[in-house]
């Protein structure tokens, strides 16, 4: 079994210090020389790459970790540089000192954190407990709220929301940055009190404020954690109401130039996501109620041969009932056909195992379609003669 | 001739997918599966070695799983395809390669049956389900799901209610299962580790040893091949690697910063991209690191050192795993939402490629 994974040999002390421990090394290994090694990184300048650089301009540069010395340099050797020694975790030294160096850290981490372009909507620490002030979303959280509130169709609350946070996290950031005396007694009183630790439950943000909370909070440990993220709780309350028109994300928000906001968002998506019931509707008792959402536009179980090799004998037929593998003839049925996939939304009822090849899928994007044939689609009835051949894109049937 | 084979990467037979010399979306030459999905690829899971040949899974945010077979040759075959209500965010196999696992923001995990084509409903949240696993024990077998709704659950597929439940502090980002070792990772740096003989239950709660969130997690194993610790990844560039008892842990446990744009130019600050995966190679123990900035990078944490990095891909790379032999390393390419809505483009195409991994993931040193 593993060794000693059920021996508690480090205490909670040690584990602070282990803690406490990283950083503070410059890892040589004895094997390694410069330039012994293969490839050098290449990462090249991103001033002009697609996604440009998010985040305000904010100061300069700042002090970089890895403009130091050689052995924290990323991009010239093939290293792993710990964390800096003057970052994070050095405890050592009197406490006055310490102090310093930990407010020095936070505002040397804020001034990379606001230049380099990462991800603004997360927590911070440079100690065991996370610093007030700052919010934790996934940007898994963040897409999916926008996929709730695209559904319906006003995207302005997501907009005003996201914004809303986004002010919140640069001004934060601006604070520490800056770090007037007051924050700077908040902070230390902040970081030498922290709140109850992890081993009582909580990490410490299990406030329930939600969005549109103003003000950061000191005293308290910050920021509403959110709970968890249903359609409905997940709020953005807008404060104001005048953005523009709906739909629209005018206002600049940070993440570099906004792109225009397509006038038909879920033009080229599709009909495949319609979160809709995301508040669940599912009754789980019955497997039987299940909709066979499976699409059914490959056939029935027959034709799923996963058997791929020239010996048909999948081997998992026979504890799961499953039929006689087909012969290996309707492999055939697959293909090699682009759209082998068809459209995600396939009611069970259409086309059961016909996946004809003209017809790939059951919509059409619009991309695909002539001009005549999208007015066909959008004119009030067909023309005879003028019947369009391929099926209409999604987002023009009429529910 | 196996294009996957350790002989050698054949870049013959690729010609078919006609990927032009310059062309940005696919720098590496990699192969490219063919019906990628239509929305962004959120997971990717092969086969166990129990099925012959190989199978992939790809979850995305179009509400589907897709399931390829990979050949010898390198050609891709859809095979099948299931739906959700709401995008896929995890999906694993079950370990004799019979069923898919599968987890949705639509707070329900399902078990596909691949032979019947069928899949059924097994677990339910309170919220969007973000991680599931398969666990293996030899007195029990089950699934586990971790959810924003901060709960960690335990089924057992054949009954609604869940063999166990157990609270976390906040909610899950990520996780991953190597019994009898599970980590999750949670909002506000959560960190917690359990044990999963005769019956889960939390071992550890560790503290984090990076500063921003966390994004991704991987457990590797010793020499042994028992799990001995983690890589965990964060928004800000940069993996930690733990150690649950280390002889040594100041010095065996390390950080290293990844996914960064050029550092040499020191006048600049450097982009900072998040690590959006992990995966540790089946065979050499090396790991695999995809980021935000459209690179994947091979580590050797042993030796410490980088083994490669790739060119730079015109999109994100979302997810990555190897196949169950370490021949094949497959990744995705798609939008992950780190820039947030502005540059989510629906129009643009979403990849998965796939790229023999047997050679370039060698350790450095032989120890």
């Amino acid at each position: 079994m593993i060794i000693p994974l059920n021996q508690h040999i480090f205490n909670i002390t040690q584990q602070n210090n282990l803690c406490e421990g990283f950083g503070n090394r410059v890892w040589v290994h004895p094997n390694q020389q410069k330039g012994s090694y293969i490839q050098p990184s290449s990462f090249s300048s991103h001033g002009s790459d697609d996604w440009g650089r998010g985040g305000g301009g904010g100061g300069g540069g700042g002090r970089r970790d890895n403009a130091k010395s050689s052995e924290f340099s990323f991009s010239s050797q093939n290293r792993f540089s710990e964390l800096s020694a003057p970052s994070t975790f050095d405890r050592r030294g009197m406490t006055g000192d310490d102090d310093d160096k930990k407010l020095e850290v936070i505002q040397t981490d804020m001034e990379i954190w606001e230049s380099s372009g990462q991800w603004c909507f997360s927590c911070y620490s440079n100690s065991k407990t996370p610093l007030s002030g700052f919010t934790d979303f996934s940007p898994e959280e963040l897409r999916l709220e926008y996929y709730s509130t695209r559904a319906s169709g006003d995207l302005q609350g997501y907009v005003n929301g996201v914004n809303q946070l986004l002010s919140q996290w640069r001004s934060r950031v601006q604070e520490l940055k800056v770090m007037n005396p007051a924050i700077r007694t908040a902070l230390l009183s902040e970081l030498n009190n922290p709140a109850p630790q992890a081993s009582s439950g909580g990490f410490g943000l299990t406030n329930t404020t939600g969005f549109g909370s103003s003000a950061p909070d000191f005293g308290s440990r910050g920021f509403g954690a959110l709970a968890p993220v249903q359609a409905s709780s997940f709020s953005f309350a807008a404060p104001s109401g005048g953005f523009g028109s709906s739909g629209a994300p005018s206002a600049p928000t940070g993440f570099g130039s906004a792109l225009a906001a397509p006038t038909q968002p879920l033009s080229g998506f599709g009909s495949s996501s319609v979160p809709v019931p995301l508040a669940s509707t599912f009754p789980f008792a019955a497997p039987a109620s299940d909709k066979p959402a499976v699409a059914s536009g490959f056939g029935t179980a027959s034709g799923f041969n996963f058997a791929s090799t020239a010996n048909t004998g999948s081997g998992f037929g026979s504890s799961f009932g499953a039929e006689a593998p087909v012969a290996a003839g309707s492999s055939s049925v697959f293909g090699q056909t682009s759209g082998g996939f068809g459209t995600t939304t396939v009611p069970p009822a259409a086309g059961t195992g016909s996946v004809s090849v003209a017809l790939n899928s059951l919509f059409s994007p619009e991309s695909k379609l002539a001009p005549d044939e999208l007015n066909q689609f959008k004119a009030k009835r067909f023309t005879l003669g003028q019947i369009p051949l391929k099926p209409p894109p999604a987002n023009m049937l009429v529910v | 001739m196996s294009i996957f084979g350790s002989s050698g990467f054949g870049t013959g037979g690729t010609g078919v997918f006609g990927s032009t010399a310059a062309d940005s979306h696919n720098p590496m030459k990699d192969i490219e599966v063919t019906s990628p999905p239509d929305d962004s690829i959120s997971c990717l899971a092969f086969s166990p070695p129990s099925l012959p040949g190989n199978f992939l899974i790809g979850g995305s945010w179009a509400n589907d799983v897709r399931c390829w077979e990979v050949q010898d040759n390198g050609q891709t075959v859809p095979k099948a395809q299931q739906m959700h209500t709401g995008p896929v965010l995890d999906a694993c196999w079950s370990d004799d390669g019979s069923k898919v696992f599968t987890a949705s923001c639509d707070k329900t995990a399902k078990m596909w049956d691949l032979n019947s084509n069928q899949a059924m409903q097994i677990a339910q949240h309170d919220g969007p389900i973000k991680a599931i696993h398969w666990i293996k024990a030899p007195n029990y077998s089950c699934i586990m799901t971790g959810s924003w709704d901060k709960t960690l659950k335990f089924w057992d597929t054949r009954s609604p209610n869940p063999m166990m439940s157990l609270q976390m502090p906040e909610r899950c980002y990520c996780a991953d299962v190597v019994y009898p070792m599970a980590v999750v990772a949670t909002a506000e740096r959560g960190l917690i580790v359990y044990q999963l003989e005769n019956q889960p239950s939390e071992f550890r709660r560790i503290d984090s040893p990076l500063k921003h969130q966390h994004r991704c997690v991987a457990i590797f194993k010793d020499k042994q091949n028992k799990p001995t610790g983690f890589a965990l990844g964060s928004i800000e560039g940069r993996v930690a690697i733990h150690y649950i008892n280390p002889p040594n842990p100041a010095k065996d446990n390390f950080t290293f910063k990844c996914h960064r744009s050029n550092g040499t130019n020191t006048t600049t600050p450097q982009d900072i991209y998040a690590v959006n995966a992990i995966s540790f190679h089946p065979v050499h123990g090396t790991l695999a690191t995809v980021g935000s900035d459209g690179r994947f990078s091979f580590w050797d944490k042993d030796a410490r050192t980088k083994l490669k990095t790739s060119e730079q891909l015109d999109q994100p790379i979302t997810a990555c795993c190897f196949n169950h032999n370490g021949n094949i390393f497959a990744y995705a390419s798609s939008y992950d939402w780190s820039k947030g809505h502005e540059y989510y483009n629906p129009q643009k195409k979403n990849y998965i490629f796939l790229r023999n991994a047997a050679e370039e993931l060698k350790p450095r040193n032989k120890k």
